[in-house]
């Protein structure tokens, strides 16, 4: 992670080299990603395409150091992973990057808030209460703050998601279809909060198996069998998240 | 159902640990109870078989205290008594026993028991050689005695000795045997297990005659009935013998009981039904913890097939059948801990004969398998746990189809209790997760602190018993003695006149500061239908030595009446200032004859043993014995210590036992030493239970949180943080249980000490007391053994899959 001095804004570049993932399975060895080389520039919003399998939240697990590959490295800013210690790599996802799950794993035992400023209390942000309500306030949570988890609506629940991701202050967003249990409406207010990130100079990348979302990154990656097959950037530039359709 | 049956063993398998861990607990809990309920059936039968091998008697004669006739006299008197079928006399006299071995000063109250060996007796209560040999027709007449076996064993006396007894009298033991009548050896204050402080001896009656100084006489008999079948023939037997022996002896007070009135048969006896209730006890509250562990790992377990037992019902199948799966697991959980317990009973029940055989040491062990009480803590061991599984069961599959299948955002997990404290909690999220996470889950939550809770309470159960005999003990201790620690009770060989030799020979002893003669007489009391035996002792009310503590009424000197114990004006439902009638000796030219005389309860003494009593010695004259004495408490003089002064009296002719007034307290204190083995067993058991009950709540606890934990790793949370959260889930959970457990407990001493105890041993006023080292060893089971078991989960915490239990695999 570093910062741009110019834009004053937290930048971090990904890069995947010639990364391999295989599982022993008892019905011998699965390939879940095979010999990956990419990179991901700072401030850039990525979408990860392909169908089930692929190998797409493999990828992601493996940004987000939450496994190792088999062979090849993952870069960030320069820094490879492959010889990080088990503390190293805990205190990168602590500093470096933050997750938006699928199925939003929020505390059920928390409040919106408390969930919020559980990202700004693991990056050890000072004045964190005040970082989870502009947070919530940011994802137009702020009347709901007080709320359980179970009390709010699936859209709800992952802007909470989202919030604690960004209260953390992290530079990288990992998101793992982070719509995919969301009606088209609150999908689309998601997609608009992470866009708003990139924009903020946050790295962001989402992983999907919805073709649509890819029209608002500024590059897309496809995958299929663990292998990248395209690598594209819209000709236009990143549709509007009001242009979507599905 | 194969099918269903293989799918739960798959269940099973996958959560192996706590299917172990909580067979483990229904195994502790059957085996407890099944081992300890063993040893009541082998107890009774070990004692029939041991009474019966050693021909015990079935009517015992006693002459009044002093009283001595010619053996062929009381044989007449008895002979031709309907029923009657054998009489053998015997002479009892109390002594003082020297058996000082190995640098170690062993100076005892005693008794010598002078036995008819002609023609190959004694038939009647015959004598067991446990080491060395018994008494032989030849040893009539010499100076070969024989030694109980409990005393030989306390003191690790060698098989054959010499010992001296009252009067400087040297004698030599061959052998170390049992008697019937002390199979558990009673201090002559009626406790059991007296075996430190009381020494039998057994001898010809030639013998003890000589040595007594009290030739061609006898003052005791043992009588075997023609038919003496049951309890009540063998107690109207009784009375139809002591009925005759008032008319055929009228100037000599004799006293016959049945062998079911014998203190000592009654105790080992009534033992077994007071032991098994406490044992019903605890096996019941570590059949509850298990009951509560079961729930809690079916609940997680229906709780993971939530969405399959939906699937199941939205294709059609039956509830019952979709109950069968988790329900099999279940049954086969209480089933493997049934199993499991059989061999934890055998193991014991094997320590506890043991402790039973070095307890009641038995020339005749019966030690049978006990079919009836294993199937019945079988089947209570399998129904208890079982039951409690079908309780989640039943509740998953009421639920509907569509609410058991929901994924997503409405299948989040309730909050539970969370938000009633959500104000309450502020600060740093992460250090509110512990107490959000048991207030989230409150069913589960109170499952586990009543797990803790039935763990803690049984071990605040067994130890806090203890802890209240202890207290009684120091109670007693501190009442009897007073301000003269350094006390000694003289029992003299029989009555002796104020001034004359005997006593003089006491009183002044070199060493002896002061003296103060007294009597000690057995008795009873009674209020309408309720009595109790009791032994009063006359002691100067004045007394600048000693004199009873009272709780209520005053001692007044002179004036007739009693002193009683609280226990006792309990029992006879009267207070300070009723009257009670006290049946007495009456001295009547050279005999006594019992009375009954109406007297004042003057005060309720301080001492919490119901059969003691006392009178102020100058109303002796109520009995008689105006100016005389058969006790002599004394002091010694500063600079001669209590051992020189004890062997100095123990010399004097006239003394019978020479004892420390501590004496009493410490024979209670060994009594409870003993009682202590079989509570360890129960601790031990109680002890695996709670750690098993601790790491399995740790254990389906981390299960259930795993989302959450892998939701902080993914945080980049250490895991110190997380197993530091869990731990100190863990303490708050131990807490509620600990603090629950210690009330329960309370309340379980308070009905063992209150309801229980007193039916088995109705001497002693227990009172419930929990001592500060009880509560600190509960607080170190139920919060600490609680608090250390998620550690145990670290390595499985660390070796987690983040991706796959974040389910962000695809």
């Amino acid at each position: 992670m570093s910062v741009d001095a110019e834009a004053g804004r937290l930048v971090s570049r990904i890069e995947l080299r010639d990364v391999a993932r295989r599982y022993e399975t008892g019905g011998g060895t699965v390939t879940a990603l095979a010999g990956v080389t990419l990179s991901v520039a700072a401030g850039e919003l990525v979408v990860v395409l392909g169908p089930s399998g692929s190998g797409k939240t493999t990828l992601l697990n493996l940004v987000g150091a939450l496994d190792r590959p088999t062979e090849g490295e993952v870069v960030i800013d320069g820094h490879s992973l492959r010889h990080a210690s088990r503390r190293e790599l805990f205190t990168y996802r602590r500093e470096t990057v933050s997750f938006i799950f699928q199925t939003f794993n929020l505390f059920p035992g928390l409040t919106a808030f408390e969930n919020v400023r559980f990202g700004a209390d693991v990056s050890k942000r000072s004045a964190p209460a005040e970082i989870a309500r502009e947070m919530l306030d940011h994802v137009g949570l702020a009347e709901r703050m007080h709320h359980f988890p179970k009390m709010l609506s699936g859209g709800e629940q992952q802007r909470v998601a989202i919030a604690r991701a960004l209260a953390t202050g992290n530079p990288i967003l990992l998101a793992d279809e982070p719509t995919g249990e969301l009606d088209f409406r609150t999908g689309t207010q998601i997609l608009g909060l992470l866009r708003e990130q990139a924009e903020a100079g946050r790295t962001v990348v989402i992983v999907t198996h919805n073709r649509e979302i890819s029209r608002i990154a500024d590059r897309t990656l496809e995958l299929s069998s663990g292998r990248v097959i395209s690598d594209t950037v819209p000709p236009a530039g990143p549709a509007a998240v009001t242009d979507l359709h599905w | 159902m194969l099918m269903w049956l293989r799918w739960s063993w798959r269940d099973l398998r996958a959560r192996f640990v706590q299917v172990a861990a909580i067979a483990g607990i229904a195994a502790l809990g059957t085996g407890v109870y099944a081992g300890l309920s063993s040893t009541s059936g082998w107890r009774r039968a070990s004692y029939d078989a041991s009474y019966s091998a050693l021909g015990a008697h079935d009517l015992r004669v006693t002459l009044a205290s002093d009283t001595f006739t010619p053996p062929a006299r009381l044989k007449q008197a008895l002979a031709g008594i309907d029923g009657v079928a054998a009489v053998e006399t015997r002479l009892v006299v109390p002594t003082s026993v020297d058996a000082s071995h190995n640098g170690r000063t062993i100076l005892v109250a005693g008794r010598l028991v002078g036995l008819d060996l002609s023609g190959g007796g004694p038939r009647i209560d015959t004598l067991h050689a446990v080491h060395g040999r018994t008494l032989q027709s030849a040893d009539a007449g010499s100076a070969r005695l024989v030694l109980d076996d409990h005393f030989a064993h306390h003191y690790r006396l060698p098989t054959s000795g010499a010992v001296t007894l009252s009067g400087s009298r040297h004698v030599s033991y061959v052998g170390q045997v049992l008697s019937p009548e002390y199979f558990t050896v009673m201090g002559s204050e009626g406790t059991m297990h007296a075996e430190a402080s009381f020494a039998v001896l057994f001898g010809s009656l030639d013998t003890v005659q000589r040595l007594t100084r009290h030739p061609g006489l006898v003052n005791d008999a043992v009588v075997r009935l023609t038919a003496g079948g049951t309890p009540a023939e063998r107690r109207a037997a009784a009375r139809r013998v002591e009925t005759a022996l008032r008319t055929r002896l009228p100037r000599t007070a004799v006293t016959v009981a049945a062998i079911d009135d014998d203190r000592a048969y009654r105790m080992l006896y009534d033992d077994i039904q007071g032991d098994q209730r406490l044992y019903a006890i605890f096996a019941f509250l570590i059949l509850g913890g298990a009951a509560f562990a079961a729930f809690n790992l079916i609940g997680r377990v229906v709780e993971a097939q939530r969405r399959e037992i939906g699937i199941g019902m939205a294709l059609g199948v039956p509830r019952v059948k979709i109950a069968l799966r988790p329900a099999l697991v279940g049954f086969q959980v209480a089933f493997l801990g049934a199993v499991l317990g059989v061999a934890v009973g055998f193991g014991v029940s094997r320590l506890m004969l043991s402790v039973l055989k070095s307890f009641v040491p038995l020339p005749v062990w019966v030690t049978s398998f006990q079919l009836a009480t294993y199937a019945r803590g079988w089947a209570i061991g399998l129904a208890l746990p079982f039951v409690a599984t079908l309780i989640p069961v039943i509740r998953a599959v009421r639920v509907e189809p569509v609410d058991a299948i929901r994924t997503g955002p409405t299948a989040v997990r309730s909050s539970g209790l969370a938000p009633l404290f959500a104000r309450l909690t502020r600060g740093n999220s992460i250090r509110q997760m512990p107490i959000r996470n048991v207030l989230r889950a409150p069913r589960r939550a109170l499952l586990t602190t009543l797990a803790i809770a039935a763990a803690t309470a049984t071990m605040v159960g067994v130890i806090g018993i203890v802890d209240s005999f202890l207290a009684t003990i120091d109670k007693g201790e501190s009442a009897i003695i007073g301000n003269r620690p350094d006390r000694l009770t003289i029992a003299l060989n029989g009555f002796a006149v104020r001034g004359s030799p005997q006593l003089r020979a006491v009183t002044t002893a070199p060493g002896v500061q002061r003296a103060e003669p007294g009597l000690q007489v057995g008795g009873t009391l009674r209020s309408g239908t309720h009595s109790l035996d009791t032994l009063i002792t006359l002691v100067d009310y004045r007394s600048p030595m000693w004199r009873p503590g009272t709780l209520s009424g005053h001692l007044i000197a002179g004036r007739p009446g009693i002193v009683i114990a609280e226990k006792a004006a309990h029992d006879l439902h009267v207070h300070t200032g009723d009257t009670i009638w006290v049946r007495h000796p009456l001295r009547q030219g050279l005999g006594y004859k019992l009375v009954e005389s109406k007297l004042e309860v003057q005060a309720i003494h301080d001492i919490p043993y119901r059969f003691i009593a006392f009178m102020d010695i100058r109303t002796a004259g109520l009995m008689n014995l105006d100016g005389v004495y058969n006790t002599v408490a004394v002091a010694p003089k500063p600079g001669t210590t209590m051992t020189q002064l004890q062997r100095t009296l123990f010399a004097v002719p006239s003394v019978g036992s020479v004892q420390p007034v501590l004496s009493f307290a410490q024979t209670i204190r060994d009594m409870v030493n003993q009682v202590l083995g079989i509570m360890r067993v129960v601790e031990g058991a109680v002890l695996l239970l709670a750690l098993l009950i601790a790491f399995n709540s740790s254990a389906i606890s981390v299960d259930e949180r795993s989302r959450e934990h892998a939701t902080m790793f993914a945080f980049g949370i250490p895991l110190r943080t997380v197993l530091g959260n869990t731990v100190l889930e863990s303490i708050i959970v131990g807490s509620l249980g600990t603090a629950l457990g210690i009330g329960v407990g309370y309340g379980i001493v308070q009905y063992i000490t209150q309801i229980l105890l007193p039916g088995t041993l109705p001497d002693v006023s227990i009172h419930a007391a929990i001592s500060a080292t009880t509560l600190v060893t509960a607080a170190t089971l139920g919060v600490v053994a609680v608090s250390v078991a998620p550690l145990f989960t670290a390595r499985r915490m660390r070796g987690m899959n983040i991706p796959a239990t974040l389910r962000v695999v695809e």
